[in-house]
């Protein structure tokens, strides 16, 4: 008998995690002394790779990062949106144009749907401090549908 | 043991249930009937039964076929279109695709092909696009060629590969696009470019190959669409190896992330050995630029130069007269005469978008621009106290200004009297400052389209549009009108060619049932996000066969005598509305369910009222007014029971009289 409900007990916990999508891992982009970003893909179909080089406070401008994906989509237009939170209520956002049809900034611009990515470059980003706190950010790729190429959520911890 | 039992059956019912969703989670979309289907991330393994056998599109990127083979899709001999783009192919056996005579398309992008068997794409009768995207390609002897005579565009980006040595039985003659993008080409030779000679027309691509080396007379007298180049490092040696070559279109811009030589005018000499038409060279850096930097420019009609960094060009650029379009996008000009525009006499398009800096538009800066059509100024922070005659002088020919996205600007009467032949003007998000009963637009008799949305002007002005004898499309989204109401009389009723209309966004409670009456040719009105109710309906009652989205209002209830007006329309929305769903909007429902085909957004067409309904769609609402069956039961019975009760009680009542009497 005992046995019995162990047994149902287990397998329903399994069926149940199994049907009800798990969610990917929390992976660190970088890590120092004042400044941890970690983030975790927001995408239920597929987790990225992401991190940045250097990592303070004192945020460089044109950073260098890497970024490994797999596209889902084709990516000849490409857009970027930053919602930034605090205690989930969105205080700042922004949307960039990474790849557009008259304007493609990255080598990586017009590739297409199933291609493997990896990027290895600057990031074209403004240097600016970041002041102490946490903050959680919401990052979105998508492509002229509102198609999803990446999405993240991501926290970085200031101190 | 009754335990175990309930155990057991309740485990039963869950994967009862479990087995349900996992096998729903598996269907393809059918996004066309029995034709086109999506079976995208499913994981699959096989084609699903559920797929007709006459499919002629099918998407099954991101599925399982290790193998495929003549029995994988022997069923659906109807097929035009098949990606299979990452499915983890490793091999394609003989005869895959022989019994599709149809096939013209077939993307294998991202699969880890080991082999293709010699006859793997035989079948198809007229196979005309084959992608080969990042499959491990590393020699183009890989490739059957068999059945490949029809091609007409071929993808071979991001694989292996150093060469472009064609196999040496491959027919050339129908290809328009033979893309190499992102491999290891370095070097060029002239066997290799002579195997192409067959193809007419052609496009081909070689961004992100980084060559270092094309050997002289490669492209010695070959013409093509378009050549691409993007991402080489050294460009004069592209430039040195297109001798004596044609081409429309040629792509050398440079990225962010890529190494670029600076451009010198010796690497640019080179230009003046071939012929070409139109020019990219986005992001590149030019050294030591003067008007001889393009010397070799003389023959081009289109030059691209967005991002390139530049804060002025040199005056006194001679012989470009023959260019047409010019795109100075991204650039950091202080001034619009900065670009002495005088060196172009001839253009007719030209771009400067984004601008870096504060662009001031100064006085006459493109008047030698005689021939100029269309005109793009967008997103480059022009502020202007007094637009745009100025601005604009001596442009009698321009049809197209875009002025969106800038600074304020302060617009008179007749502020466009310099370009009479304006077809369409663009003003979105650039906020504009006109005094009180101006009509800025009067002189533009053939203006078709005006877009004036978030610019904040004073609806309440009736001479707005004055002038605008001709103008089809208006869009004012994103403006207040006074009280959140368009009245009788309004800026709308000198615009009586207007065919479409948006006033989404506009903070609006109420439209006068005579706001639209001049309004005749109307046949697209959009007034959603806003805050209507159904009594503004009756402004549309002279309009027919219209498309009318009322979407994101406050629309609770509908009137029944507002139903006609909404049924001589074509295309209603009225998704994301507060809907009454009680027996008080009964005649709107029943009148919803029986004109569908006209609704748009029906899945988002949902109750708001009664609680109970919240959130269903209107579509499924079954709402029953009046005494239904059971209501009558009950109404008998009671009457039944009253009887029995009054009659007992006349009877006890007579009974006990007498006794007492």
């Amino acid at each position: 008998m005992k046995g019995f409900t162990a047994a149902f007990l287990i397998w329903t916990l399994i069926f149940l995690n199994g049907g009800g999508g798990q969610a990917w891992p929390t992976h660190t982009a970088c890590k120092d002394g004042s400044l941890e970003v970690l983030y975790q893909s927001c995408d239920p179909l597929q987790d990225f790779g992401f991190s940045i080089e250097q990592c303070s406070k004192q945020l460089k401008s044109n950073l260098n990062i890497r970024f490994g994906i797999i596209l889902r989509e084709n990516i000849r237009q490409l857009y970027l949106d930053i919602t930034l939170f605090t205690k989930e209520e969105p205080i700042f956002s922004y949307s960039y144009p990474v790849c557009e049809e008259d304007l493609p900034k990255f080598s990586f611009c017009g590739r297409r749907k199933g291609e493997q990515i990896y990027y290895a470059g600057p990031a074209n980003n403004p240097g600016f401090e970041i002041p102490q706190g946490e903050y959680q950010v919401l990052l979105k790729l998508y492509n002229e549908n509102y198609s999803t190429v990446a999405c993240a959520n991501a926290t970085v911890i200031c101190s | 043991m009754a335990p175990l039992v309930s155990g057991f059956l309740l485990a039963v019912l869950f994967s009862a249930n479990c087995n349900v969703i996992t096998s729903s989670d598996q269907m393809c979309m059918e996004k066309e009937a029995n034709k086109t289907y999506n079976c995208e991330n499913l994981g699959l393994r096989e084609i699903p039964d559920t797929l007709s056998n006459t499919t002629e599109f099918l998407e099954f990127a991101f599925n399982f076929l290790p193998t495929i083979q003549a029995t994988t899709f022997s069923r659906l001999i109807y097929l035009i279109f098949l990606d299979l783009t990452r499915c983890q192919i490793n091999w394609i056996h003989e005869d895959t695709f022989k019994s599709h005579h149809q096939l013209n398309t077939i993307v294998l992008t991202g699969n880890p092909l080991i082999f293709m068997a010699e006859t793997s794409l035989n079948g198809p009768k007229s196979l005309k696009h084959l992608f080969l995207i990042q499959t491990g390609i590393s020699n183009l002897e890989f490739i059957p060629v068999h059945n490949l005579e029809n091609l007409e565009s071929l993808y071979l980006g991001s694989n292996h590969i150093s060469s472009i040595k064609l196999p040496e039985n491959f027919s050339a003659q129908n290809l328009k696009v033979l893309d190499f993008e992102n491999n290891a080409i370095h070097y060029l030779s002239n066997k290799d470019m002579n195997a192409l000679e067959q193809a007419t027309n052609l496009s081909l691509n070689f961004n992100g190959n980084d060559i270092k080396s094309i050997e002289t007379g490669a492209f010695h007298s070959k013409v093509f669409r378009s050549l691409n180049f993007g991402g080489t490092f050294d460009l004069s040696i592209i430039i040195k190896g297109l001798q004596n070559s044609t081409t429309h279109s040629l792509w050398l811009g440079a990225y962010e992330d890529t190494e670029n030589q600076d451009l010198t005018p010796a690497m640019l000499e080179g230009l003046c050995e071939m012929s070409v038409e139109s020019i990219n060279l986005q992001k590149h850096h030019f050294s030591g630029l003067s008007s001889t930097t393009f010397q070799c420019f003389t023959r081009l009609r289109e030059l691209d130069l967005t991002a390139a960094h530049l804060q002025e060009l040199p005056s006194g650029i001679e012989g470009m007269n023959s260019l047409k379009k010019l795109v100075l996008n991204i650039n950091n000009f202080d001034q619009l005469c900065q670009i002495n525009a005088a060196s172009f006499p001839s253009l007719t398009d030209l771009y400067i978008k984004g601008n870096l800096k504060k662009l001031d538009l100064g006085a006459g800066c493109l008047e030698k621009l005689e021939n100029l059509r269309r005109l793009d100024l967008s997103h480059s922070e022009i502020e202007a106290s007094d637009c745009c005659n100025l601005a604009l002088r001596n442009l009698v020919h321009l049809q197209y200004l875009n002025l969106s996205y800038n600074m304020p600007i302060g617009l008179q009467s007749q502020a466009f009297k310099e370009c009479p032949k304006l077809e369409i003007l663009d003003l979105a998000f650039t906020h504009l400052h006109i005094s009180a009963s101006q009509s800025p637009f009067q002189d533009l008799r053939l203006l078709q389209t005006l877009n004036l949305s978030h610019c904040r002007v004073d609806t309440g002005n009736q001479h707005l549009l004055e002038g605008l004898l001709d103008l089809r499309h208006l869009n004012l989204q994103g403006n207040s009108f006074q009280d959140g109401s368009i009245s009788k009389t309004n800026l709308l009723q000198t615009v009586g060619s207007l065919e479409t209309l948006i006033l989404s966004s506009c903070e609006l409670l109420s439209i006068d049932q005579q706001a639209f009456h001049s309004l005749r040719n109307i046949s697209h009105i959009d007034l959603s996000h806003n805050s209507l109710t159904g009594n503004s309906i009756d402004a549309l009652n002279h309009l027919k066969g219209i498309y009318l989205n009322l979407a994101a209002n406050s629309i609770s209830i509908i009137p029944p005598h507002l139903l006609p007006i909404l049924s001589q329309q074509s295309t209603i929305n009225l998704s994301h509305n507060p809907l009454d769903c009680t027996c008080s909007n009964f005649h709107f429902i029943t009148w919803y369910k029986e004109n569908l085909q006209k609704l748009e957004g029906s899945e988002e067409t949902v109750c708001a009222n009664p609680p109970p309904l919240k959130g269903v769609k209107l579509h499924e609402v079954k709402l029953s007014c009046g005494i239904t069956t059971v209501g009558i039961f009950f109404l008998v019975i009671f009457f039944l029971l009253f009887t029995i009760l009054l009659s007992f009680s006349v009877k006890f009542f007579f009974r006990w009289k007498y006794q007492h009497l």
